[in-house]
């Protein structure tokens, strides 16, 4: 029999759905967005549909726009309808799970307010405390920042003059806060959010989101790296000739334009997810599956890369436009065309980096990371290109040299790990050709992968940042980036590319020069 | 039949009949022509996969149609090896026959298909003797091997141990046993004897709602406070399959995590049963804590799938708070026993107190 002392609720124990998180209020700003609709309401839904979320639950909206509770709820379920992963594949039928929806919708209020009105935060206040006592959410909060980022700092300022947060010591009741990207737009901006956060928040109470991190095969870079003996004695300098990470969008900027425009490739895809990707790539295995213990060893990646000195970037950095073109056999507009763009605009919409990360084990290996928009077809991979196999075996067999082998971490789509080999022609000749090994998520598993948003405000509520980007993860990434944006300040205009290819045929010269070559994803 | 014709009879999921002791040689040639009929090799149209085998035993036609519907359905999460056992000992011809099929399902936008492949051997009379021998060969290796017993497993000793020295898992549901509390203690007497199988019984998995629910109340650390003081809990389940088992586990499995002694329980617990047209599969109705102060009420609900969580104590002021029942289905509760290989010790817990409180079976 176990032992005699009652563990904290001994009734949780054995559980197969042990990850259930405790009591919470959701508190989302920016309620009436695009970004609650499409994502937060969808993952919230299949998280309650799956059993995921406590029974003491209850989710606020603030907003400005006016609305009563029953009309919030109304537009959530028809996001919930559109959107959700248990939609039907037949539109004609209604995907939302009556008994499900009811249950969740119970719990959902909206509260219209300014985000600078003092007096919206006093009476969120009391919302809060009737919900604590009606729901029993005994005073567990987490807050959403899903609104434009102008707008962070003076909420967060807000919720802290307003008594709203009490700081995590001496508190039986968690209060979290979601900070979405783009979280700063450069090393001093970044910094002047987290120093805002940190007036209010502690470290561990804060959730900066990369979406990335929530998808499966991020997370499984991780399970594949450790999990796996046969990967980690090849992982190094000895065996690796280089990494190269792609993330490839057929999209243009699809009416973000404005925010894109004072943005650019660099700040909107490489500073967090691409920077993510390379950490979980490269970094050491941890000491245990702790948020700290992972992140410790992440950003010791990032604090290992070479910086880029602005007078470096030509030789590390490339960065092009995108030009007309066609995608898909249809005609798309060059980046000057898009609305709210500047007719002179000198956005990068490519960007191609080599990185070296001046540690023991990836000594001299170059990370080649490349991300652009309006290129042929939508692909996230991490391609580990190992070392040429000796030459002397087969070469008088062999017209051509033996091809290295290739593991390749595909993120989306089709996710999943190929691995190209060499193997021998069936025939009378010793003729060797690569062959690939593919193994596809979607193939091995049909049913669908939880949303990244899922994953994510399951843990960011159950209080588990591991897959949360923590103040020095954020501050080192973005001190890469500014030398690299200084750089290109007095550099000649971004390399125009044709929509539809792989970049600008600088970008070739880029990685050939080096005797390499762009995968084709 | 031509070999294109066998294919696609084998990929649409129909059975073909083959020598049990071809069925390996059999499949590797329809998963060969399945392999080079795609024209382009790099968008072959048909995938396998396979993370374990899973052997079904079944006893009727019917137990065994049961097996293949929620196997099909069980492979898009858990693709596997699946051998279908239909054992019918009691007729008189002595036969052995097999059949495979494969079960196949759309991924990747619909157009590849996922197949896994299923293999039905049919013992009749005396061929049911060689349906260990008949198994073991067609296991794959390096791949965990779990059971799916439908029926009583303690009644078949002989194939029962047979398969179970190479399984990893035995996965059974006591509440489609005749008289299942005569048998708890010999179960769990098992459970405790297994090394190297874990045992998960179905009838508990059902039960997973509920105790979740139940532990969500105590949370708040004024309810948890309240724990150590409950009086009497009240148990009203339906008389369906198996409910006034799962009533009986559900109070073991309080009494055995609140550190309860069986003469404690005996005292506190009370199980009532009352007709429920509308009873869902677990088959339980309610539950009432009781201290002295507060009452702690789960109750189904009339007219939707949910469940209300009831909490009465002093500055306490609940709504009363609903959940969806999740799925209870054979799938869905397979695929969660699936997922979690590790011996469920607070099943085995509940079981040995369950088993101690087999009189309260007696005032229902």
């Amino acid at each position: 029999m176990h032992e005699t002392q009652l563990p904290q609720n001994p009734l949780h124990e054995g559980l197969i759905r042990q990850r259930t998180p405790g009591p919470c209020v959701l508190v989302i700003f920016g309620a009436t967005g695009d970004l609650t609709h499409r994502k937060l309401f969808p993952a919230l839904y299949n998280l309650a549909h799956e059993g995921q979320l406590p029974s003491s639950f209850a989710i606020v909206g603030f907003a400005r726009r006016p609305k009563t509770n029953e009309e919030f709820r109304t537009e959530l379920r028809q996001g919930v309808e559109q959107f959700s992963r248990f939609s039907p594949i037949n539109p004609a039928q209604s995907g939302v799970n009556p008994a499900v929806w009811d249950a969740l919708a119970q719990g959902i209020y909206y509260h219209r307010s300014e985000f600078a009105d003092d007096k919206g935060y006093g009476s969120l206040g009391e919302l809060l405390e009737q919900i604590d006592r009606t729901h029993g959410t005994a005073g567990s909060r987490l807050f959403y920042l899903a609104t434009a980022p102008t707008d962070f700092a003076r909420i967060i300022q807000q919720l802290g003059a307003l008594g709203l947060v009490h700081r995590v010591r001496n508190q039986t009741a968690s209060q979290r806060i979601i900070v979405e990207k783009p979280f700063g737009r450069s090393l001093d901006t970044a910094r002047e959010l987290n120093r805002v956060l940190a007036g209010v928040f502690d470290e561990r109470q804060i959730f900066r989101i990369d979406h990335y991190l929530g998808k499966e095969t991020v997370q499984n870079i991780l399970a594949m790296r450790f999990a796996n003996e046969i990967f980690e004695p090849l992982w190094s300098q000895k065996s690796i000739d280089h990494v190269q990470i792609t993330v490839a969008e057929s999209i243009g900027v699809e009416g973000r334009g404005a925010y894109y425009d004072n943005s650019g490739a660099l700040r909107d895809m490489v500073q967090n997810h691409m920077m993510q990707l390379v950490s979980l790539v490269a970094m050491e295995p941890p000491i245990s599956l702790e948020a700290e213990d992972i992140r410790d060893e992440k950003v010791k990646v990032l604090r290992s890369i070479r910086p880029i000195a602005p007078e470096q970037v030509q030789q590390f950095t490339l960065r092009g436009q995108y030009d007309r073109g066609s995608i898909a056999g249809k005609q798309v507009v060059s980046y000057h065309e898009e609305p709210n763009v500047a007719l002179d605009s000198r956005t990068e919409t490519f960007v191609a980096l080599k990185l070296f990360l001046d540690n023991w084990r990836w000594a001299g290996v170059p990370f080649y990371l490349r991300h652009g928009k309006r290129l042929p077809k939508q692909a996230a991979e991490i391609a580990i290109q190992f070392k040429a196999p000796p030459a002397v075996l087969f070469a008088a067999e062999q017209a051509a040299p033996l091809q290295p082998n290739v593991l390749v971490l595909r993120i989306q789509p089709d996710e999943g790990i190929a691995i190209r080999m060499n193997a021998k022609v069936p025939g009378a000749a010793m003729n060797i050709q690569p062959v690939k090994m593919d193994f596809r998520y979607g193939g091995s598993f049909g049913a669908r992968s939880p949303d990244a948003y899922e994953r994510l405000l399951h843990d960011a509520i159950a209080g588990d940042s591991t897959l949360f980007t923590r103040r020095d993860e954020v501050e080192c990434s973005w001190s890469i980036m500014d030398a690299i944006l200084e750089g290109w300040k007095d550099e000649s205009p971004p390399a125009v590319y044709e929509s539809g290819t792989w970049g600008p045929v600088e970008a070739d010269q880029f990685i050939e020069k080096d005797g390499r070559q762009w995968r084709r994803p | 039949m031509s070999n294109l014709g066998q294919l696609e009879t084998f990929t649409a999921g129909a059975e073909i009949a083959v020598d049990v002791a071809q069925i390996e040689r059999q499949l590797h040639v329809l998963w060969q022509l399945a392999s080079e009929s795609a024209k382009d090799p790099t968008q072959r149209a048909i995938t396998r996969a396979s993370l374990l085998n899973l052997v079904a035993y079944c006893e009727t036609d019917a137990a065994r149609n049961h097996a293949t519907e929620t196997i099909s359905t069980l492979t898009t999460r858990h693709p596997c090896r699946a051998i279908v056992l239909l054992a019918k000992p009691y007729e008189s011809r002595d036969e052995l026959s097999a059949s495979i099929s494969a079960l196949c399902h759309l991924a990747g936008g619909g157009r590849k298909q996922v197949c896994c492949e299923q293999i039905s051997i049919c013992a009749s009379g005396e061929g049911t003797g060689r349906l260990g021998s008949a198994v073991l060969p067609l296991l794959e290796s390096d791949l965990p091997t779990v059971i799916w017993w439908q029926g009583n497993f303690l009644a078949r000793p002989g194939l029962f141990l047979r398969l179970a020295t190479v399984a990893d898992k035995l996965v059974y549901d006591m509440s489609a046993w005749e008289a299942p509390e005569v048998f708890l203690g010999a179960v769990q007497r098992l459970a405790v004897d297994q090394q190297r199988c874990s045992l998960a019984d179905l009838s508990w998995t059902r039960l997973e709602f509920w105790r979740k629910l139940t532990a969500e109340c105590f949370d708040n650390p004024r309810c948890r406070a309240v724990l150590d003081r409950i009086r009497s809990v009240e148990i009203a389940h339906g008389n369906g399959p198996g409910a006034r088992l799962r009533a009986l586990l559900y109070g073991g499995w309080l009494a055995a995590q609140l550190r309860w002694t069986p003469q404690e329980a005996l005292a506190k617990i009370r199980l009532n049963s009352r007709d429920d047209a509308y009873a869902t599969a677990v088959g339980l109705l309610s539950v009432e804590l009781k201290t002295a102060d507060a009452t702690i009420c789960i109750r189904k609900n009339y007219g939707d799938r949910t469940a209300s969580v009831q909490v009465t104590m002093p500055q306490v002021c609940d709504l009363p708070r609903k959940r969806a029942f999740w799925p209870t289905d054979d799938a869905a509760l397979l695929s969660e026993e699936l997922d979690h290989a590790a011996p469920d010790l607070v099943r085995q817990w509940a079981l040995a107190m369950a088993a101690a409180l087999l009189p309260l079976l007696r005032e229902t």
